[in-house]
Order: structure tokens, then sequence, then C-alpha cells
């Protein structure tokens, strides 16, 4: 396989974890500006684990969602109590506040002569595991795709479960849900601390795909992209923020005669479809039509 | 079953409920009527927990609810409807009642992990039931907001029987609908009581109001100024000042 294309994949793989971890949060109503935060943290987390603990990748990166999950918790616990924009605004600040944590970080063990670890602005280099384990760029790429598959059944499996109904219904109404005997706060944090788990693989794969991770990465941009993935691809779907990337990465970064304009044809995008669809591309109206007629295509089959 | 004990709540210097008590017997449909932004509403939302009360307690079946969070009134075997419909309008009908079985009785049957995926067979014949008893049956996977008037009131009404509660508390359930539809909930309201549920019943529709209640209550400026059968409360002199504002006939009082 041609190695831009894998590269272009993996990139798509990677960001898609932050952008399903953004959409699960748009499902219960909660906009996050702030989900960049758990990818550092599980980026950082996993490779200290792997590169400087000689953990191997799998511990690493099981380690690194496990950290994001807990400060997703963590920060869940205060913020969720404030609403709407205010909410956005705790996200953003805990962000900023996590990459210039790592801008000043600096933990270096030796390892055969040469300093290893994060070194504040400088960033931490060296995450090898993967590179001197002999796993090539288009294997790596099937280890993203499996991991972004059993997310993705995962939250095939929530939509269909009562769970996932519920997080719709704090998102639409969440007073309203409370008085259908459900604790819409208790709701709105577990919600939280699975978008940190997801951010967090991603960050791990990204911290062992690029072998190199600087604090600047991790800035708002990256928040405010992966938010806008799930509002221009659709919240009726998981697939719907895949959509997203796939058109901001596959689309506009990688085709290169326009990727000079990405930014602003997608700003313009998103403006677009903020106006004329608000849910996205493929919203629940589209999506819940999309379904009965599968539904009656199947019966007619039968 | 359902005891207020001196309920009151004030809205800065609105006394919205004042001292109110009144007591309701278990099997009853209680009606609770008065004229607009007498505290009918409010009191409603007290006894769910949407407001915090003033002063008074909420009583259900003698345990104190006074101060419990509007989900922990559900568990307690409270459910309601609203004034103006509140349905989720992204699911569909049969999640709509899938989702609302968070009733004391769905908690204890089932685990967790079965709550949270699926629901076992149980509920969903329950669900299906509830869908025969409104019916709703055919319009199961359509989403709730594409629903007619009619139809979403039902399924507001089924919804609310969806927790199984012990108590029901109707915000004016026939609020916009037409004679035929009111005849229609009338029936409904008593295969309600039937089952052994036990009603609060907010309406201005005095048809309904005076045909289905065994006791009223009637309040005005949040005083409750009367209470009794249907027949007392309309031949009540304090009632028909308080709709009329003043002396006036008997028969437009009852006609509300």
């Amino acid at each position: 396989m041609d190695p831009y294309l894998v590269s272009v994949l993996s990139n798509i793989g990677m960001i898609s974890f932050i952008a399903l971890s953004a959409y699960l949060l748009l499902l219960t109503g909660e906009i996050s500006f702030g989900q960049q935060a758990y990818f550092a943290i599980s980026a950082y987390g996993s490779g200290i684990a792997t590169a400087m603990w000689g953990w191997p990748f799998w511990a690493g990166l099981l380690w690194g969602a496990t950290l994001a999950g807990l400060a997703a918790t963590l920060v869940a616990i205060p913020t969720l109590r404030l609403r709407g924009l205010y909410f956005s605004i705790a996200t953003l600040a805990f962000a900023e506040m996590v990459r210039l944590v790592f801008e000043i970080f600096t933990y270096q063990v030796e390892i055969d002569g040469e300093l290893v670890g994060p070194d504040g602005s400088d960033g931490f280099r060296d995450i090898r595991y993967i590179y001197d384990s002999n796993v090539t760029a288009f294997e790596y790429m099937l280890v993203i795709y499996g991991l972004l598959a059993l997310v993705l059944i995962g939250f095939f499996v929530l939509e269909r479960a009562r769970l996932g109904s519920v997080f719709r219904m704090i998102g639409e109404d969440p007073m309203l849900t409370e008085m259908q005997g459900l604790n819409a706060t208790a709701y709105k944090v577990l919600a939280a601390a699975m978008a940190g788990v997801i951010a967090g693989i991603g960050g791990g794969l990204y911290a062992h795909l690029t072998t190199y991770v600087e604090p600047k990465i991790f800035n708002v941009m990256l928040g405010v992209h992966s938010l806008a993935y799930g509002l221009i691809g659709g919240l009726g779907t998981a697939l719907g923020p895949l959509l997203g990337v796939g058109i901001d990465i596959g689309f506009l970064e990688s085709i290169r005669a326009i990727s000079g304009y990405r930014m602003i044809v997608f700003g313009g995008l998103v403006a677009v479809l903020l106006i004329i669809r608000p849910r996205g591309i493929l919203d629940e109206a589209t999506v819940h039509w999309l379904r009965r007629r599968w539904r009656r295509w199947i019966h007619a089959q039968d | 079953m359902l005891e207020l004990k001196v309920l009151s709540k004030h809205f800065g210097g609105v006394r919205a409920v004042d001292d109110l008590s009144l007591a309701v017997e278990k099997g009853q449909i209680f009606g609770l009527i008065g004229p607009n932004g007498s505290g009918k509403s409010t009191t409603v939302n007290l006894i769910c927990g949407v407001f915090p009360v003033t002063s008074g307690r909420v009583l259900l079946d003698g345990k104190d609810i006074t101060r419990a969070q509007p989900h922990q009134t559900l568990a307690a075997g409270i459910a309601r409807t609203f004034q103006n419909i509140r349905l989720f309008g992204q699911l569909t009908v049969w999640q709509n009642l899938w989702v609302a079985q968070n009733g004391l009785e769905d908690r204890q049957r089932e685990n967790f992990l079965r709550r949270w995926m699926s629901g076992n067979r149980r509920a969903r014949e329950s669900v299906e039931e509830l869908l025969e008893f409104s019916g709703l049956a055919d319009k199961r996977d359509a989403l709730a907001r594409n629903l007619a008037f009619g139809e979403q009131r039902r399924l507001e009404l089924a919804r609310a029987l969806s927790a199984k509660p012990k108590l029901l508390l109707l915000d004016e359930p026939a609020a916009g609908m037409n004679l035929e539809e009111v005849g229609a909930l009338d029936d409904r309201l008593r295969k309600i009581q039937d089952r052994g549920v036990t009603i609060l019943l907010v309406e201005h529709v005095m048809d309904l109001v005076m045909g289905v209640t065994d006791r009223i209550a009637v309040l005005n400026f949040g005083k409750k100024i009367a209470e009794g059968t249907p027949a007392e409360i309309q031949d009540d002199p304090a009632v028909q000042e308080a709709y009329l504002g003043g002396a006036g006939g008997r028969r437009a009082a009852a006609a509300g």
C-alpha cells in the first residue's frame, strides 16, 4: 500500500477516536472543547509506560486510556453541575491547563546512556516501542482500525441499549429525564468517563505512531475540530463523526491542491451545516429513515 | 395515600401555594381545579420535587418525600404528565415507553446490566401492553415528534404508566382535546383507576372533572377554598365567586 495513503488512513483512524469521544458527550447535550486533554494525558501516560518503564504496548495503551478515563471522571464531577456554555468554558480551561502542565512537565530517566522522557516544551521523544518491534506502518494501521472497529461495535450496542437512549434523552431534555426517575448528572459523569477512555485510546495510538509528542499538538484547535466532526457528520449515529473526520482529513487536508485552504473551507462548512442541518449530515431523522428503509428491504427479501 | 401538610411555595412575594393541606385516598381520582394562576401546576411540581418547597410537607403512604429529587419521586411511586406535552421527540414511541420503566418494581426485578442493555422479556411485554392500551400499536416505530397532538397526549399518559406508579399526577390531560377525545380519556382514566392507580387530576375541562372524579379540591390564589364531592363543589358559593369574580350564575361556574 502507498505509504502516503497509509499515513492518511492512520491519521483518520486516530482522530476518529477523539471525534467519537466528543460525539458521546454531544449525545448527552454537552459541548466539550476539552477532549484533547484526555488524548494528551494518554499519549504521555502510555508513552511513559512503554518507553521508560519497559511495559509492553497493550499494557501501556490500557494504562493511558485508564488514566484518561479517571481524569475525565474527576473533571466531570464538578463541571457537569455547570450548564451549557459554562461547562464548555470549564472543559476548555481544563484542557489548556493540562497543556500548560505538560509544557513544564519534565521526568526523564537514562536508558542506554540516553535521557528518555517528557522534557517540558521540548516534548517527549523516542516512544519507539512500535518502531523497535518492527511493526510496519501498514500493520499499525490495522491495529488502529481494529481498535476503532471495537469502539464502533461498542457504540452500536450502546445505541440499541437503553443506556444509549438515556444519553439521548438527557441531550434532549435533562429535566424530563430526571422526572423519568433517572439521575441525569450521574449518567453524564458516566458518559464523560467513557468519552475520556475513548479519547485516551486515540492518544496512546497517536504517541506510538509518531514516536514524538509535544504539548502544543494538544491545543484548542484539536478540541474544536473533534467537536466539529460530530456536528458536520451528524449526531444520529456513531458513523456521523467518522464521516466528519473523513471529510476533513481525507479530503480537505490530504488533497494537496486544496490543503492550503483547509481551514477556510472547514470553517465555512461548519457554518453552512449549522444553518441548514443543525444536527449534521447523518442526523437522527435521516438515520431513522434509513433504518426503516433497511428494515422494509429486509422484509421484502423474506 | 398522598398527604400535603400546610404546603407553601413563595416565589419572591408571590404566594403561589399558600398553606395547602389535602389528603388523597388510595384508589381515588382526586380533582384539583381553580382559575388560571391559582397554583395547581405549582402544586404538582412541588409533589414531584421540581421546586424546593418553602414550608410544609409532602407524604406518600406516610413517608416524607418533601425533599426528594425528581428522579427519586418517580422511584417512590409518583409519575406525571405535563400541561404542555413533553416527550423525547427524537426517540420512537416504543423507545419512549421502554426507557420510562424506572419505577421501584422494575429496579428491583432487573439487575444492572439487564436494565441498561435490553431489559428482559417482561419489560418488552409491558411496553406492548401499554401500546395496546393507548391505541398506539401501529405507531410504535414513529418518532414521537411526528405524532399527531392527540397521539402525543396518549403517549405521555402511557409513558407515565410505564413506571408502574402508585400515584399518577395528570396536569391538564384534556387541554386541546375535542369532545370525542375527552370521552375516550374519561374512559381511559377509569380503566387506570381499576388497575389500582390513584390519580390526582389537574384540569380545566369541567365535563371531565365533574364526571370522573371522586373528590375535588378548589384552589384560588394558592389557597384551598373548597373541597368535597363533585356535586358539593358545583353548589359551593365560594367556588362560584372564585370563577366568576363575584355573584354569578351557578350554571356558568359549573361549566367552568
